[in-house]
C-alpha cells in the first residue's frame, strides 16, 4: 500500500514518518512509536482510552489518521509525564485512589488536563460532563472526579 | 493465621498502592504493550455465523496461498478438549458449531490486516441445526441436544451432568419438609425473575500472544488473572507437562472473572504450533469481547417463600435455570454456588432447590463478578421484601428477624460463623434514613427506598491452593513472590502490608515480584472468589512465619540467645533480653560471622509458605447437604434512595449506601474502593446493561448500544460501611469483598423503585422504558 | 452477524488543494470516494464494512471550510470543518442560537467533539442526528458545492430519508447558514437517551418560538422532532395549533398530543414504539412549558 510521509511534533520531538492512508493516530502512536501509554480500548471512539492532545485539544486517536497529522503537535501520556504538565492531576489520582487497573488512567489524565487548562475552577458537574466520553469500569468514577477537583484546587 | 499478639499497625492502615506511579505516567506494562519484535505475527479467526450448525467443511486454500499469511488451522489441527470443571469446549470447534462467534479457523499473518483478508477467504459449508435460546426450551424433552456426547466428558465428582438432556450440572437441595412447612405459612409469595446475560466489559480486551518453540516449550504471554490454572488447564488438553508451558501475565486492564480459566488463550497457541519460533498475538476486538467470549449466564429463577405469622420465614422453594450458552465448562459451577447458596442470608428451615446449568446456543456463560449471586440475590431479595409486605411487616425489621446468625444451620447443613450482617442491614438502614419519606426534587418525581442483603461464599474446588515465597535481598528489602494477579483490586499492596506485617519490616522494603509467571511464581489457584487477600495473605504469614524462624535460628545462635527473646521491629532484630541489635540488611544473603574469624553462621534467607483450605466437604449428589459446603460467607447490604420522573421513568439515584463485614480491612481505602466500583458496575447493571440477542446473533456488541455507566451516572451520594467481625481463619480476621459489592445492588434499587411507584419488573436492566410503561400498565388497570 | 475489521480497511487519503480539484475528483470517482470530514462516523462505517470507498478525500483544510461566522444583517455560517466544540465555544452561538449548542452538547463526549462536526452531523441525516432538528428550526440552509457550480438548499429539502441526502455526484456542503433568528425568539433541545448524556437520543424535541404579529394567538412556533420517523419531521399541525389558538395549558397539552399522534416512531434495541410515542408527548410538553415560560420572562 501506498504510504506518505508526515512530520510531526510527538511530545516535543521532531519525527519523520512513513503512513499508509489508513494508519490511525493511535496505531502510530503505539505500532510505529512504541509508545504503549495511549491504550485502545474499543476502536470506535466510544471510550476514550486512546485520548492524546492533537494541537492541544483532546481527540480519540483511534478516530484520526496518522496521515492527517503532518504538521501536528501531539502530547501523550509520556510526554506529559516528561514535561511535568500533569504531575498535579496525577499526584491528586495516586493519592486519591483513583487508579485502580490502570487502563482508562492515561485517557482520563490527559482529558482532564485539558478540560482544567480551559475550566481551572470547574464545579462537579463540570467535571463530570468533560469526562463522560472516558469509560472506567473499575473505579466507579467517584474518585476521580474528586482527584480532579483536588488538582484544580492546588 | 490469626496472632495472639495484636495487630501490627500497618494492617488497617490506607497504605499507598504499589502500582499506582507506573499506570498514572503510562509506564504500566499491559500484554499489548509487550514489544516482540520484528518476529511477531498476527491472528485473526474465523467465526461462526450460525447459532448451531454441522460443519460440512471448510476451505482454506485461497487463504493459505495469501502473501503474508504463516500459518491457518481449523479444528481439524487440534483435537484435544478444554474446561476447569467439565470438559466440552474444543479449542476450534470440531464438527459442530454451538454459538455465533465461535472460532472455526485461524489465521497468522505479519499483520492484521493480512490475516483479517486471510480469514474472509476461509469458506466454511454449514448444515444448520434447530438451534435453542432459552433454558426453558433446552430442557423440554424433545429438545435437540447440544451436546449429544456429554456423558463421555470428564468431570470433577462436585458437578452433575444429565447425559442425554440439555443440562450440565443439576443441583439439589433437599432439605426438611417442605409439604408441612407451607401448611404453617401464614403468607406466602410466589415469584419469578429474569436476569439478561450481561458482559463484563473490562476496558482492556483480552488479548493473549503465542510462542511454541522448536523444542515444544510454550510460551504465553496473557492479560490473566489465572496464569496457574490456565497453564495447567493447556497443559492438560495438550497432554503436556505444566513445566512444559510457561504463562506470563503484566498488568490486567480489568478482569472482573472474564480473564479467568480459559477462552481464547488457546486460540494462537494452536496456530503457533504452526509456525514454531515465531510469537502470534491475538487481540479481540471490543466487538468480539462482547460476543465471542465469557459473558455472564442468564438466570430464570422461580421463587416460593413462606413465612408464618411472626414472620419467621418457613421454607422457599428455588428452581434455577442457568442460561449456560454454547459450553458450560465454568458455568456448572455458578449453578452449583447458586444452589448451595439458595435460601440469600436467611436462616431457612425447609429448602427445596434445583439448579440447573443447561445448554443453549447462546454466547459461553462463564465467571462474572458475583459468580451466580447478584442474579440469584436479584429473586431472593425481591420476594423477601414482597414477603414482608405481605405479613405486614416493616421490610428492615423482617429481615433482621430472618438473616443468619452464627451457629445456625444453613440449607446445606453448614453451621453459620459468626458475621455481621444484621449490623451490615442497621448501617444501611440508617444512612437512607429508612422509614423516613423522602421529598422528591420536583411534584412530577417520586422517590422510594430500598434494602437488600447478601452473603456469597468463594466459590471454588474444594482444594484451592495459594503458596508463597519470600526472597531477600542484601539492602533488607524482600520480594514476595506470589501468583496472586493485580486486576485493579489493589491485589499486590494488600500482599505488601501482610507481608510487611508477617515480617515485621517497613512496608516499604517489599516488592511483589512482577509480572506473574509460571515458571517462577509461587503457585496460586486462581485470582478469583474474592479470595486473594484470604488464601494468599494466609500464605504469605506462613512464609514470613518460615523466614523468621530461620532469621532468629541464626541471630539466636550467633549470639548465644533464646529464639524466644527475639523480635524483628522495622526490620531489625532486637533481643529483649540483651538489647542488641542486628539490621536484616546485615545478615539475609551473607549471614553473621562469627567471632573471631571462625567462620561464618546462616546464609541467603528464603521464606516459604503456603495455605489450601481442608475442611470443605462434599455434598450428597441428591440433597445438598454436607458437613462443610464452603469455606466462609461475606456478607453485606446495600441500600438505595432512588428518585423515578414519572413523566419519562427514568431513574436517578439519591443515595446509595453499602456496608460489608470483610473481618478485618487491610487496607480500609482499597475496600472502600473496591465498594465504590463493585456499587457503580452494579448500578450499571441494574439501570443499562443488557446483551440483546435476536436468533442467537448479538445486536449491541459495541458502546453504542451496550451502555454501561459513565461519569455522570455516579450517585449524587454515596456512602459505606466497613464492619469487621473477624475470619477466624483469615490473615489478621480478613476476608474477601472483591465481587460483593455487586451483589445486593439490582434488588435493592428494584426494591427502591417499588417503594416509589409501586411497580417490580420482571428483571433489569430498569430502563426508562421498562419503568415508564409499566407504570401506565398499572395506571390502566389500576393494579 | 455484525464482524467488524480489527482495524480501517484499506482505502487512499486524498488530500487536494482547492475546492474544485476536491469536488472534481468526487465527482470522477462517484461511488468510490468519500468526503472526509470529521471521520466519527465514518470510520465506525468503514470498520463496520458497511461501506468502502477507495478514496477519502478531505476537505477539512479547503478554504472558508473552517470558517465560523456571525454577522448581525446576515446571520451564521458554520464551515463544514467547523467542530461541534468550537460551536459550543461561539459566544456569538450561545447567544443567538442557543438551541444548536444545546443539541451540540449532547453529542458524544469531550474528543470526539473536537472532530465531529455540525455539517457532517447533517449530512449523515441520522435520524437521531441531535443538530438537525436545531438547524431545521433556525432554518438552516445547506450551501453546497460541486463541479457544476454552488447551490443552497433548505435543510428540510436537503435530508430526503435515513441516511440520505441531497448531493449529487461530485457535490460537497461547504457550509450550513442560518439567517438571523427572529427577534425575541426562545426556544429549547430536549432529549432522552439511555444514559443521561451522550447517548444516541431515543426521541428528542427542538422547539423554537417568537412574537408574531401575523399570527392569531401573537406567536410562531416551530416543532421538530427527532428519532421517531425516517428523518427529523417538522409538525405542522401541532404548529398551526398554537400559531391560531391561544397559548395556554390546554393549548399547549393539545399540541403535544398531536405531535405524539404526528410521529411515526418503530421499534428497534433502543426504545419501542411504544414508549417512543409517550416520550414524545411528555418532551414535547415540557418544552412546550419550558419555552413559553422563557418567552414571558
Amino acid at each position: 500500500m501506498k504510504t506518505y510521509p508526515i512530520t510531526i511534533m510527538i511530545n516535543g520531538r521532531k519525527e519523520q514518518l512513513d503512513v499508509s492512508s489508513n494508519l490511525t493516530l493511535l496505531h502510530m502512536i503505539r505500532e510505529k512509536l512504541a509508545l504503549t501509554g495511549t491504550k485502545n480500548g474499543c476502536e470506535a471512539g466510544e471510550c476514550g482510552a486512546c485520548t492524546v492532545l492533537l494541537n492541544g485539544e483532546p481527540v480519540n486517536s483511534c478516530m484520526v489518521l496518522a496521515v492527517e497529522c503532518d504538521g501536528a503537535e501531539i502530547m501523550t501520556i509520556e510526554g506529559l509525564t516528561e514535561s511535568g504538565e500533569i504531575k498535579e492531576l496525577q499526584e491528586s489520582f495516586i493519592k486519591l485512589n483513583a487508579i485502580q487497573c490502570g487502563f482508562c488512567t492515561p485517557g482520563m489524565l490527559i482529558t482532564a488536563y485539558a478540560f482544567l487548562k480551559r475550566n481551572p475552577n470547574p464545579t462537579e458537574a463540570e467535571i463530570k460532563t468533560a469526562l463522560v466520553g472516558n469509560l472506567c469500569r473499575c473505579t466507579g468514577y467517584e474518585r476521580i472526579v474528586q482527584a480532579v477537583q483536588d488538582a484544580a484546587h492546588e | 493465621m490469626e496472632k495472639t499478639k495484636k495487630i501490627p499497625e500497618i494492617i488497617g492502615t490506607d497504605v499507598p498502592r504499589v502500582d499506582l506511579e507506573e499506570k498514572a505516567n503510562g509506564e504500566a506494562i499491559f500484554t499489548d504493550d509487550i514489544q516482540f519484535g520484528n518476529k511477531l505475527l498476527f491472528a485473526r479467526i474465523k467465526r461462526s455465523p450460525n447459532p448451531h450448525a454441522l460443519i460440512k467443511s471448510i476451505d482454506t486454500r485461497q487463504a493459505e496461498n495469501l502473501p503474508g499469511v504463516k500459518a491457518v488451522v481449523t479444528g481439524a489441527d487440534f483435537a484435544g478438549r478444554i474446561g476447569l470443571y467439565l470438559k466440552d469446549r474444543h479449542i476450534f470447534a470440531r464438527n459442530r458449531v454451538r454459538y455465533v462467534g465461535e472460532a472455526v479457523a485461524g489465521v497468522a499473518a505479519i499483520s492484521e490486516e493480512v490475516a483479517e483478508k486471510a480469514v474472509d477467504l476461509i469458506r466454511v459449508e454449514y448444515e444448520l441445526l434447530p438451534p435453542i435460546f432459552l433454558p426453558q426450551d433446552a430442557i423440554k424433552p424433545d429438545a435437540p441436544l447440544i451436546h449429544p456426547d456429554l456423558g463421555e466428558y470428564e468431570v470433577v465428582n462436585f458437578i452433575f451432568p444429565e447425559p442425554g438432556t440439555n443440562i450440565s450440572n443439576h443441583f439439589k437441595i433437599r432439605k426438611g419438609d417442605m409439604g408441612k412447612a407451607w401448611q404453617h405459612c401464614a403468607a406466602i409469595v410466589e415469584n419469578e425473575y429474569y436476569v439478561p446475560h450481561i458482559q463484563h466489559v473490562p476496558l482492556e480486551t483480552h488479548v493473549s500472544v503465542a510462542k511454541v518453540d522448536l523444542t515444544g516449550k510454550i510460551t504465553l504471554w496473557t492479560s490473566s488473572q489465572s496464569p496457574f490454572a490456565q497453564r495447567d488447564l493447556i497443559a492438560d488438553t495438550w497432554g503436556i507437562s505444566p513445566s512444559d508451558i510457561r504463562v506470563i501475565s503484566p498488568f490486567v486492564g480489568g478482569g472482573f472473572g472474564s480473564k479467568a480459566g480459559v477462552t481464547m488463550e488457546a486460540l494462537p497457541i494452536v496456530i503457533a504450533m504452526k509456525v514454531k519460533g515465531y510469537p502470534v498475538k491475538l487481540r479481540l476486538t471490543r466487538e468480539e469481547e462482547f460476543y465471542t467470549n465469557f459473558v455472564r449466564q442468564a438466570l430464570l429463577i422461580r421463587l416460593k417463600v413462606g413465612c408464618d405469622a411472626d414472620g419467621n420465614i418457613l421454607a422457599m422453594e428455588n428452581t434455577m435455570y442457568w442460561d449456560g450458552g454454547a459450553s458450560t465448562e465454568y458455568g456448572v459451577n455458578i449453578a452449583r454456588a447458586g444452589g448451595y447458596s439458595c435460601t440469600g442470608p436467611y436462616d431457612i428451615p425447609n429448602v427445596n432447590a434445583d439448579s440447573y446449568c443447561v445448554y443453549t446456543n447462546n454466547t459461553i456463560g462463564g465467571p462474572y463478578r458475583g459468580f451466580g449471586m447478584s442474579e440469584l440475590h436479584t429473586g431472593i431479595e425481591q420476594c423477601i421484601d414482597e414477603l414482608a409486605e405481605e405479613i405486614h411487616m416493616d421490610k428492615v425489621a423482617f429481615r433482621q428477624r430472618n438473616l443468619v446468625e452464627s451457629g445456625d444451620i444453613l440449607a446445606t447443613g453448614m453451621v453459620m460463623h459468626p458475621t455481621g450482617i444484621k449490623d451490615c442491614v442497621d448501617k444501611v438502614a440508617g444512612a437512607i434514613e429508612w422509614g423516613k419519606p423522602d421529598i422528591p426534587s420536583d411534584p412530577h418525581k417520586k422517590r422510594g427506598k430500598g434494602i437488600a442483603a447478601m452473603w456469597k461464599a468463594p466459590a471454588m474446588p474444594p482444594n484451592p491452593g495459594s503458596s508463597v515465597t519470600l526472597k531477600f535481598n542484601s539492602d533488607g528489602t524482600v520480594f514476595v513472590s506470589i501468583g496472586g494477579q493485580e486486576i485493579g483490586q489493589g491485589a499486590f499492596t494488600v500482599a505488601a502490608q501482610i507481608a510487611a506485617a508477617g515480617l515485621g519490616i517497613p512496608v516499604e522494603w517489599v516488592r511483589i515480584s512482577k509480572p506473574l509467571d509460571t515458571d517462577n511464581s509461587s503457585y496460586e489457584w486462581q485470582t478469583v472468589a474474592s479470595r486473594i487477600t484470604w488464601t494468599m495473605g494466609n500464605a504469605i504469614l506462613a512464609a514470613a512465619e518460615d523466614a523468621r524462624k530461620q532469621i532468629f535460628k541464626i541471630v539466636a545462635e550467633a549470639w548465644m540467645e533464646d529464639e524466644k527473646d527475639l523480635e524483628i521491629v522495622n526490620g531489625v532484630v532486637v533481643s529483649a533480653a540483651s538489647k542488641r541489635e542486628i539490621s536484616l540488611k546485615e545478615f539475609v544473603i551473607t549471614g553473621i560471622p562469627k567471632e573471631n574469624d571462625q567462620g561464618w553462621i546462616g546464609g541467603p534467607i528464603i521464606g516459604r509458605g503456603m495455605f489450601m483450605p481442608t475442611y470443605v466437604t462434599g455434598l450428597d449428589k441428591d440433597t445438598g447437604q454436607g458437613e462443610r459446603a464452603v469455606v466462609h460467607y461475606t456478607t453485606g447490604a446495600q441500600g438505595f434512595i432512588v428518585e423515578v420522573d414519572t413523566q419519562t421513568g427514568k431513574i436517578e439515584i439519591i443515595k446509595a449506601v453499602s456496608a460489608f463485614d470483610v473481618g478485618k480491612a487491610i487496607n480500609p481505602d482499597l475496600v472502600r474502593t473496591q465498594i465504590e466500583g463493585g456499587m457503580m458496575q452494579g448500578i450499571s447493571s441494574a439501570l443499562f446493561e443488557q446483551l440483546i440477542f435476536k436468533e442467537g446473533v448479538l445486536q449491541n456488541p459495541n458502546f453504542v448500544d451496550y451502555r454501561i455507566a459513565t461519569t455522570v451516572d455516579i450517585p449524587e451520594q454515596m456512602e459505606c460501611f466497613i464492619v469487621e467481625v473477624p475470619q477466624n481463619d483469615g490473615p489478621f480476621g480478613a476476608r474477601g469483598v472483591g465481587e460483593h459489592p455487586m451483589v445486593p445492588t439490582i434488588a435493592s434499587i428494584a426494591n427502591a423503585i417499588y417503594d416509589a411507584v409501586g411497580v417490580r419488573l420482571k428483571g433489569p436492566p430498569f430502563t426508562a422504558e421498562k419503568i415508564y410503561l409499566a407504570m401506565k400498565d398499572q395506571r390502566q388497570t389500576g393494579s | 452477524m455484525i464482524n467488524p475489521l480489527p482495524r480501517l480497511p484499506e482505502f487512499e487519503y486524498i488530500r487536494l488543494d482547492s475546492v474544485e480539484s476536491s469536488v472534481q475528483f468526487l465527482k470522477e470517482h462517484q461511488g468510490d470516494a468519500a468526503p472526509f470530514m470529521g471521520g466519527t462516523d465514518l470510520f465506525v462505517a468503514l470498520r463496520d464494512r458497511r461501506t468502502h470507498p477507495r478514496y477519502l478525500v478531505d476537505l477539512k483544510h479547503l478554504d472558508g471550510f473552517d470558517e465560523l461566522s456571525y454577522d448581525a444583517k446576515q446571520g451564521l455560517a458554520v464551515g463544514a470543518a467547523v467542530t461541534l466544540n468550537q460551536l459550543i465555544s461561539s459566544g456569538e452561538i450561545q447567544e443567538h442560537y442557543p438551541i444548536l449548542r444545546m443539541a451540540a452538547e449532547q453529542v458524544g463526549g469531550l474528543q470526539l467533539r473536537n472532530r465531529a462536526t455540525l455539517v457532517g452531523n447533517v449530512c449523515n441525516a441520522s435520524p437521531c442526528g441531535d443538530t438537525i432538528g436545531p438547524s431545521m428550526v433556525y432554518d438552516g440552509r445547506a450551501n453546497i458545492i460541486g463541479p457544476d457550480g454552488m447551490r443552497s438548499v433548505e435543510l428540510d429539502e436537503f435530508i430526503i430519508g435515513p441516511g440520505k441526502t441531497a448531493l449529487q455526484a461530485g457535490e460537497v456542503v461547504q457550509s450550513i447558514s442560518f439567517p438571523l433568528p427572529p427577534r425575541q425568539n426562545r426556544g429549547t433541545y430536549l432529549c432522552i437517551g439511555r444514559n443521561k448524556l451522550s447517548d444516541l437520543a431515543m426521541v428528542a424535541v427542538t422547539i423554537l418560538a417568537y412574537p408574531d404579529d401575523g399570527s392569531l394567538s401573537g406567536f410562531c412556533f416551530r416543532i421538530a422532532l427527532s428519532a421517531v420517523a425516517p428523518t427529523v419531521i417538522i409538525d405542522e399541525e401541532a404548529q398551526a395549533l398554537l400559531s391560531e389558538h391561544a397559548i395556554d395549558s390546554s393549548t399547549i397539552e393539545k399540541a403535544a398530543q398531536i405531535a405524539m399522534k404526528t410521529c411515526k416512531p418503530i421499534d428497534d434495541i433502543r426504545a419501542s414504539e411504544a414508549y417512543r410515542r409517550e416520550m414524545v408527548y411528555a418532551l414535547t410538553l415540557r418544552a412546550l412549558h419550558d419555552v413559553w415560560k422563557m418567552l414571558h420572562s
